[in-house]
């Protein structure tokens, strides 16, 4: 990070940096106070994650009023650019479009809450909150990069921080799950790297090469990364990178058969952690999957193609298989945890579809899943916190005992749920649509629709175990939840409510640079 | 007048020499000087500061009297440029640091003060010319120098069985290896009628392999003798053994400078001596990086020592660093050479945690509980392993991406995504250290406290680590080819 500015000359703004960065300070800031004031602690570490939330509600009011400079595939604003390491060409490159813009909203609430909801956690205090400022710099970091050996440097540090906070902080079985998310998000991000080095050396190596993401998109795309370049297993430079980026992003969203880290690392982790994971970092996977990959790969990405056929098939059984296994769990949080495997297959159907409606409703459906997914981890830590066990088939009639978070949580329950009026109804609805009207995908449209009759067999199911019925004596002294429970989970389920009746306000931020992305992926010529 | 002119040209070149060998002259020197006085020598601090301060000088002189053009000297035996400049600087950081690291070895067990210091010295005057050598025999004196001081330094514990057998062990395997070296060197010499390296490229670009395909053999038997050097596989099977067996800052040292050395020697001789003849070489390291990387990373699985457990990680390092020498490029060696760089001191950082910790250092169940014992060290040992795993922002990363570079630079794709698969395999044996330090309760009583040279060095370790993954390019932008 030293150098000065590359190109531009004048000022340039500091927002996306000081958004990045501000939790490091944080971290810095919590590092040097000592143990024993945890109070002190979870202070600095609320107001090192609320200074970022209000630049991020900031700049996306301002995306939302159009002003600043024009949207589009190269239309990015806030722009900062300097020379890092220059022998390599490798830039401090940040940039936020209309896709970015939400998700970092999300992402900057997500981590304020988990403050709040960590608030209880008296376990090594000081390392806790360390740990997750800098795992908000890493997430913010990778949202914002459009220089790719940025972006993974950014990548690559988030994985530490959620493997301690996970391995140290979790339940029973946390040095097991710890230790598979790191396997498992290191061997995708590997072969990343591999495709990274060699996209790099194709676009010009040491002498001219560039690790600007949006200038290799347009490279790749004018076909001036083929010449000459190495082919793998018969499959030719741009298709065997595009599957190893693939891959690597494909872990984390994950996809069926990637997945079966997410089970045990949700299981096991802490539940502002659990809210983390399902909220944001899954949705890295996807937001890489747009930001870098599909980009880089426009010839395969024709309608109708054995990828695109492949990825909404991929989707699609995600869909379905996360709904059903769902369905089987007893264990609450296990339960959460397959439906978010299936809720994230809709975004891949989204994508596959390939069209305006479908890419859509998958970016939004990044956020509303990432509003609900997180209520609903909470809802479980809730419950969690009084009785300490997760077994579905042991509670009922909690909504007598506990009404105000009975309420809070049929809210987050019927909005991952999908019902209308509530967020994610919109979202599934267009992704839907999309993949319907698309050709290629109207069967796999047809097929999903079961996971979402299942979604709502599973989640009702859920609360008439839980909340409905008779109280199941043991709990007669449970308390109602309380103001900071509260104070956590009311702003997702305003989320909800609000982008649910007024989807207009989430879509109308994304429209313009998903199209532009569309056209890019489904246009031919530069 | 002429007369005087012809004898002094006569005598000049050998004086005017010497300046090219100044660093080597002051390892020399001390180590003389430490024999000398070593009976004298009562208390160990003496031998400890003469020691480091031959390593900072011979850094400092290395660089200072560094000539602005490869210079050759000795009649061709030497030469002097940004490439052995490099590793002459790097094996003098390692000299210095291993000294310090020994601190405790020597005050807490019987060892001659002064031999020890001077084996070190010695041996790492054989390291920097093997650097520096542009001639089989000079590489061939140097690699032997080296080794027969490191074999003494193994067993130099007289009433440790373990350290004896090692060093038996060692010695045996060396002696093998340096017989390949040398019928490697007769052979080469047979059938290009030189032993300089610029003779047999010459020999070489007249006559190659297509037309004479007995230089196979040559050819395969000095790669094989320096594959012995780094300990890559098939030629790896003492480093474990020798590891565990020596005390662990003489394990350090093999495993951080011998490396570094056979590196530098590996790397001239294919660039510079074979350096016509890429394709076949091209494809014995291909095959010698392949089954490194691929062993040395399963082997170190299941080992609860912690000193077999680097060996084995170092040797899946000896393996990533020669990718870079496939393609044959100066920016493949300019990636080896980066490699060797961060490689040597991460690795000499985790070797000083191990120390740091004494005898519960070499066994991995022991790590149990570190972080809340002792939180520093144990954040030190996570920087290193992080390092070892290659994840950014540390060192290790940097090194990594050059390395995976180079291999795909050379078209060697298949290899690239092994060495990647590979260090995701290497992950879990250092997260397993993690998990034990981290997230188990100490079963034991915390460590005693760490002498401050000690520290002093693991700092200097952590430094170079952090800074080289933030900004690599200002530690390795002198990282240039022969």
């Amino acid at each position: 990070m030293q150098g000065g500015p590359v190109s531009g000359g004048g000022a340039q703004p500091i927002y996306l940096t000081l958004l990045t960065f501000a939790p490091l300070l944080g971290m810095l800031a919590i590092l040097c106070i000592p143990k024993a004031k945890k109070e002190v602690i979870r202070t600095v570490a609320a107001a090192a994650t609320l200074l970022p939330l209000v630049i991020s509600i900031f700049l996306y009011v301002q995306d939302w009023n159009g002003t600043g400079p024009s949207h589009g595939q190269a239309g990015m604003r806030f722009v900062e650019k300097h020379g890092w390491i220059d022998s390599f060409h490798i830039e401090y490159f940040l940039g936020m479009d209309g896709i970015s813009a939400p998700i970092i909203l999300l992402s900057c609430l997500l981590f304020f809450i988990a403050v709040f909801s960590s608030w209880t956690i008296n376990k090594g205090v000081k390392g806790y909150f360390a740990l997750l400022c800098l795992l908000e710099v890493g997430v913010n970091g990778c949202f914002l990069s459009l220089d790719f050996f940025l972006f993974y440097v950014f990548w690559e540090l988030m994985l530490l921080p959620m493997y301690f906070l996970i391995g140290i902080w979790g339940g029973p079985r946390r040095e097991y799950a710890a230790i598979k998310f790191f396997l498992y998000t290191l061997a995708g991000s590997v072969l990343m790297l591999v495709a990274l080095v060699a996209i790099y050396l194709q676009s010009g190596g040491l002498e001219s090469g560039t690790f600007n993401i949006l200038q290799l998109q347009e490279l790749m795309k004018s076909g001036a990364l083929q010449e000459g370049a190495p082919s793998l297993l018969g499959m030719d430079f741009q298709t065997w990178t595009f599957w190893f980026l693939f891959l690597g992003f494909a872990v984390k969203i994950p996809i069926v058969p990637l997945h079966t880290w997410l089970p045990d690392a949700h299981v096991e982790a802490p539940t502002a952690i659990s809210v983390i994971l399902a909220g944001i970092l899954l949705k890295l996977g996807a937001y890489g999957m747009m930001r870098i990959n599909f980009p880089l790969g426009t010839a395969l990405m024709e309608p109708g193609s054995g990828t695109t056929i492949a990825i909404g098939v991929i989707g699609m059984v995600s869909i379905v298989y996360g709904a059903f296994v769902a369905m089987a769990q007893t264990d609450f949080k296990r339960l959460v945890a397959y439906s978010s495997v299936s809720h994230m297959g809709f975004v891949i159907l989204g994508f596959a579809a390939l069209n305006d409606m479908g890419m859509n409703g998958a970016a939004a459906q990044l956020f509303n899943h990432g509003t609900s997914s997180a209520m609903m981890f909470l809802i479980v830590g809730v419950v969690y916190d009084r009785v300490h066990h997760r077994n579905l088939n042991d509670f009922g009639g909690l909504g007598l005992k506990m009404p105000y978070y009975s309420g809070l949580a049929t809210v987050g329950l019927f909005a991952a749920l999908g019902l209308p009026g509530l967020a994610n109804f919109v979202s599934e609805i267009m992704i839907l649509i999309g993949a319907f009207n698309a050709p290629h995908t109207q069967w796999m449209a047809v097929v999903s629709v079961i996971g979402i009759v299942i979604g709502a067999a599973y989640i009702l199911w859920t609360i008439q175990r839980v909340f409905l019925g008779k109280l199941n004596p043991k709990y007669e002294e449970i308390t109602d939840i309380d103001g900071r429970e509260a104070f956590c989970q009311i702003p997702f389920a305003a989320l909800c409510v609000l982008f649910g009746v007024a989807p207009f306000l989430l879509l109308d931020v994304f429209r313009d640079s998903i199209k532009s992305l569309v056209t890019f992926l489904t246009v031919a010529g530069g | 007048m002429i007369g005087t002119v012809v004898t002094q040209k006569a005598s000049g070149p050998v004086l005017d020499d010497l300046v090219l060998v100044v660093p080597e002259l002051i390892f020399v020197g001390t180590a003389l000087l430490l024999i000398l006085i070593a009976r004298r020598i009562r208390k160990t601090p003496v031998a400890i500061v003469l020691t480091v301060a031959a390593a900072v000088a011979a850094a400092l002189s290395a660089v200072w009297f560094a000539p602005a053009e490869p210079t050759t000297g000795f009649a061709g035996m030497i030469t002097v440029d940004g490439y052995a400049t490099f590793f002459r600087v790097l094996i003098a950081a390692t000299v210095g640091m291993t000294t310090l690291l020994s601190v405790r070895s020597i005050v807490g067990e019987e060892v001659p003060r002064g031999d020890y210091h001077a084996l070190l010295l010695l041996a790492a005057t054989g390291m920097m010319f093997s650097a520096s050598a542009i001639d089989l025999l000079t590489l061939y004196l140097g690699l032997e120098l080296t080794t027969l001081c490191a074999i003494v330094l193994v067993g130099i514990k007289v009433d440790r069985p373990l350290a004896n057998e090692a060093a038996i062990k060692y010695f045996l395997l060396a002696s093998f290896a340096s017989a390949l070296l040398l019928y490697g060197i007769a052979l080469t010499y047979g059938a290009t009628g030189a032993t300089d390296f610029a003779g047999i490229a010459a020999a070489l670009s007249k006559e190659g392999l297509a037309s004479a395909p007995f230089l196979l053999v040559p050819l395969g038997l000095v790669t094989a003798g320096l594959a012995f050097k780094i300990a890559a596989v098939p030629f790896h099977a003492w480093a474990p053994d020798a590891y565990q067996g020596a005390s662990a800052p003489v394990a350090a040292f093999l495993a951080a400078g011998s490396k570094a050395a056979g590196l530098a020697a590996l790397g001239r001789v294919c660039l510079v001596a074979f350096g016509s003849e890429t394709e076949v070489l091209s494809l014995l390291l291909a095959g010698l990086a392949a089954l490194s990387i691929i062993a040395g990373s399963v082997l170190a699985l299941s080992q609860t020592d912690m000193k077999r457990l680097l060996a084995y990680s170092s040797i899946a390092h000896a393996g990533y660093a020669v990718l870079g020498l496939l393609a044959g490029t100066g920016e493949g060696v300019s990636a080896m050479m980066t490699y060797a760089f961060f490689y040597v001191f991460m690795t000499l950082g985790a070797f000083g945690v191990v120390i740091a910790l004494g005898k519960r250092g070499e066994e991995l169940d022991r790590y149990q509980g570190l972080a809340s014992q002792r939180p520093g060290m144990a954040a030190l040992m996570l920087l290193f392993l992080l390092s070892l795993t290659g994840i950014p922002p540390t060192a290790g990363f940097a090194a990594k991406f050059v390395i995976i570079q180079s291999a795909v630079r050379a078209d060697h794709i298949a290899l690239a995504i092994l060495a990647v698969v590979c260090s995701v395999i290497s992950a879990f044996i250092y997260m397993r250290v993690v998990v034990l330090m981290y997230m188990k309760d100490p079963q034991e009583a915390a460590p005693s406290r760490v002498p401050i040279a000690v520290t002093v060095a693991i700092a200097l370790a952590a430094l170079v680590t952090l800074v080289g993954g933030i900004s690599p390019g200002s530690l390795t932008a002198w990282a240039v080819s022969p």
